[in-house]
């Protein structure tokens, strides 16, 4: 291999790992095609700083998907803390009502039911919210 | 990117080199500068930027590693257009047709265009 190609090589080693994994061997190959059918330091010049702008680009382009999905885990924590809070604050306030109407003989029932059935649509919120919390993190994202 | 939105001239020119037949990356290359008669050179950032986002967008699909007879034994990844591709390509096409067609009617085409 040529001095050329393995700098370009190296160049290549610049993009995203997802990237480089799926497109360094034809960008490779693909260099080694160009210079095969044309010659001229110019040219050679002028591959080596396009292939770098599409690096500064590919590394933007991850970033901006790595900061979307950041944001998006970030809310999704909010959710489920908030979530977590609204029922952990229901369940004391039950409690609270059938401590206060012990031996009272009080029907507490049309207080209790709504807040049962919050508290049970809170835990599904912080559950789903949990689950799309880590499937935000665990989005391929490559450095 | 296959909707309303228009087309970059980079993709519009991959989807215009796919439309004929699959052809791997420096085959794409080639068709690009033939079809636009040397007036757009790709370069390897460019192009395989775009068949990254294009992949994503379904407007190509990766066929399988080929040897092109034409180049040496080293087996290629080979790029085809896909339904969408097409569609988005045929929309891009109607949309400069109008344009010309509109150019045409105010006489800003030179003569013979």
């Amino acid at each position: 291999m040529d001095g050329q190609r393995r700098c370009y090589r190296r160049l290549l080693r610049l993009y995203p790992r997802s990237y480089r994994e799926r497109f360094a061997d034809s960008m490779e190959q693909t260099f080694a095609d160009l210079r095969r059918e044309r010659v001229g330091h110019a040219f050679v010049i002028w591959i080596f700083v396009e292939t770098f702008a599409g690096v500064v680009r590919e590394r933007a382009t991850d970033l901006a998907r790595w900061t979307m999905v950041r944001n998006a885990a970030d809310v999704f924590r909010l959710v489920k803390y908030l979530a977590l809070a609204v029922g952990g604050l229901t369940v004391a306030g039950i409690v609270t009502v059938m401590v206060l109407a012990r031996g009272t003989g009080e029907d507490i029932t049309g207080v209790v039911a709504p807040a049962l059935l919050l508290v049970a649509l809170s835990v599904v919120t912080a559950v789903v919210a949990a689950i799309f919390q880590r499937r935000g993190r665990r989005e391929p994202v490559s450095r | 990117m296959a909707g309303t939105k228009a087309l970059t001239p980079a993709v519009l020119h991959i989807l215009l080199a796919l439309s004929a037949q699959e052809r791997h990356g420096y085959g794409i290359m080639k068709q690009v500068e033939s079809d636009s008669q040397g007036k757009v050179r790709m370069g390897p950032g460019t192009l395989y930027g775009s068949i990254r986002r294009m992949t994503e967008a379904g407007l190509i699909r990766e066929s399988d590693r080929k040897i092109d007879p034409h180049l040496d034994d080293e087996r290629r990844v080979y790029y085809g257009i896909t339904a969408r591709g097409q569609q988005a390509l045929a929309t891009e096409l109607r949309r400069y047709r109008q344009v010309v067609a509109v150019a045409h009617e105010r006489s800003l085409l030179p003569e013979g265009a």
